[in-house]
């Protein structure tokens, strides 16, 4: 996705050499991707899910009613 | 012990020799002479001395083509980058500004390391690989999106 869109950026994370970046991000098990420092999901997944995963999370919040 | 044996360094640089096209720039953000010792304050690096022989590696698969830069992060303290960082870019594009927008973080072991073979593969090529759907839908995108992927070296 990095090397289609240039507003993305993905960065791979060795978990268990960062271990306070891991535990600031919740990762328990892996893969886990975290989109814009806040939203996660967890598990590989094929790719159509995976940008759903990602543009539901990029997704901007709805104004309070 | 050497990260890669010889018979992966013959396998790598046929691979790269049948896939490589334009070059890429490889930046591997260090400390160098740190050793294996964690010391308190995060001083220690135990993974770079492995990940810059693994880097070398890469880049001597394809001289030509796989052009790598070391930065040693305690001469350049202005960077803050954790240590060791690898980064990938076009040698020439404009996707090497700012030191390319794809990265790994830690020693890229096991999986990891083919991740990155296959991402130079692709960053060589200007290919992506991605359904015309998912790139229809990231061009959608007016904000920046950073992925952070957590993995281990399985």
């Amino acid at each position: 996705m990095a090397l289609a869109s240039p507003l993305v950026t993905a960065l791979s994370v060795e978990a268990n050499e960062f271990p306070e970046l891991s535990q600031r991000h919740g990762v328990q098990s892996v893969p886990r991707t975290v989109v814009n420092g806040a939203g996660a999901f967890v598990g590989a997944m094929p790719e159509a899910r995976f940008l759903a995963a990602v543009l539901e999370l990029t997704r901007p919040a709805e104004p309070p009613a | 012990m050497a990260i890669l044996n010889e018979q992966l360094k013959e396998q790598l640089k046929r691979r790269f020799t049948e896939r490589l096209h334009d070059p890429v720039q490889l930046t591997l953000y260090t400390r160098p002479g740190s050793g294996r010792l964690i010391l308190p304050g995060g001083l220690g690096c135990a993974t770079c001395g492995d990940a810059r022989e693994l880097a070398e590696d890469l880049a001597a698969a394809a001289p030509e083509q796989v052009q790598l830069e070391v930065v040693d992060v305690s001469a350049r303290t202005e960077l803050e980058r954790p240590v060791p960082s690898l980064t990938l870019a076009a040698a020439n594009g404009e996707a090497n500004e700012g030191g390319g927008r794809l990265g790994w973080q830690g020693l890229p072991a096991g999986y990891e390391f083919a991740t990155v073979v296959d991402a130079i593969e692709r960053v060589s090529r200007g290919e992506h690989g991605l359904a015309d759907a998912t790139v229809d839908a990231l061009c959608e995108l007016t904000e920046p999106v950073e992925l952070m992927v957590f993995a281990t070296p399985t």
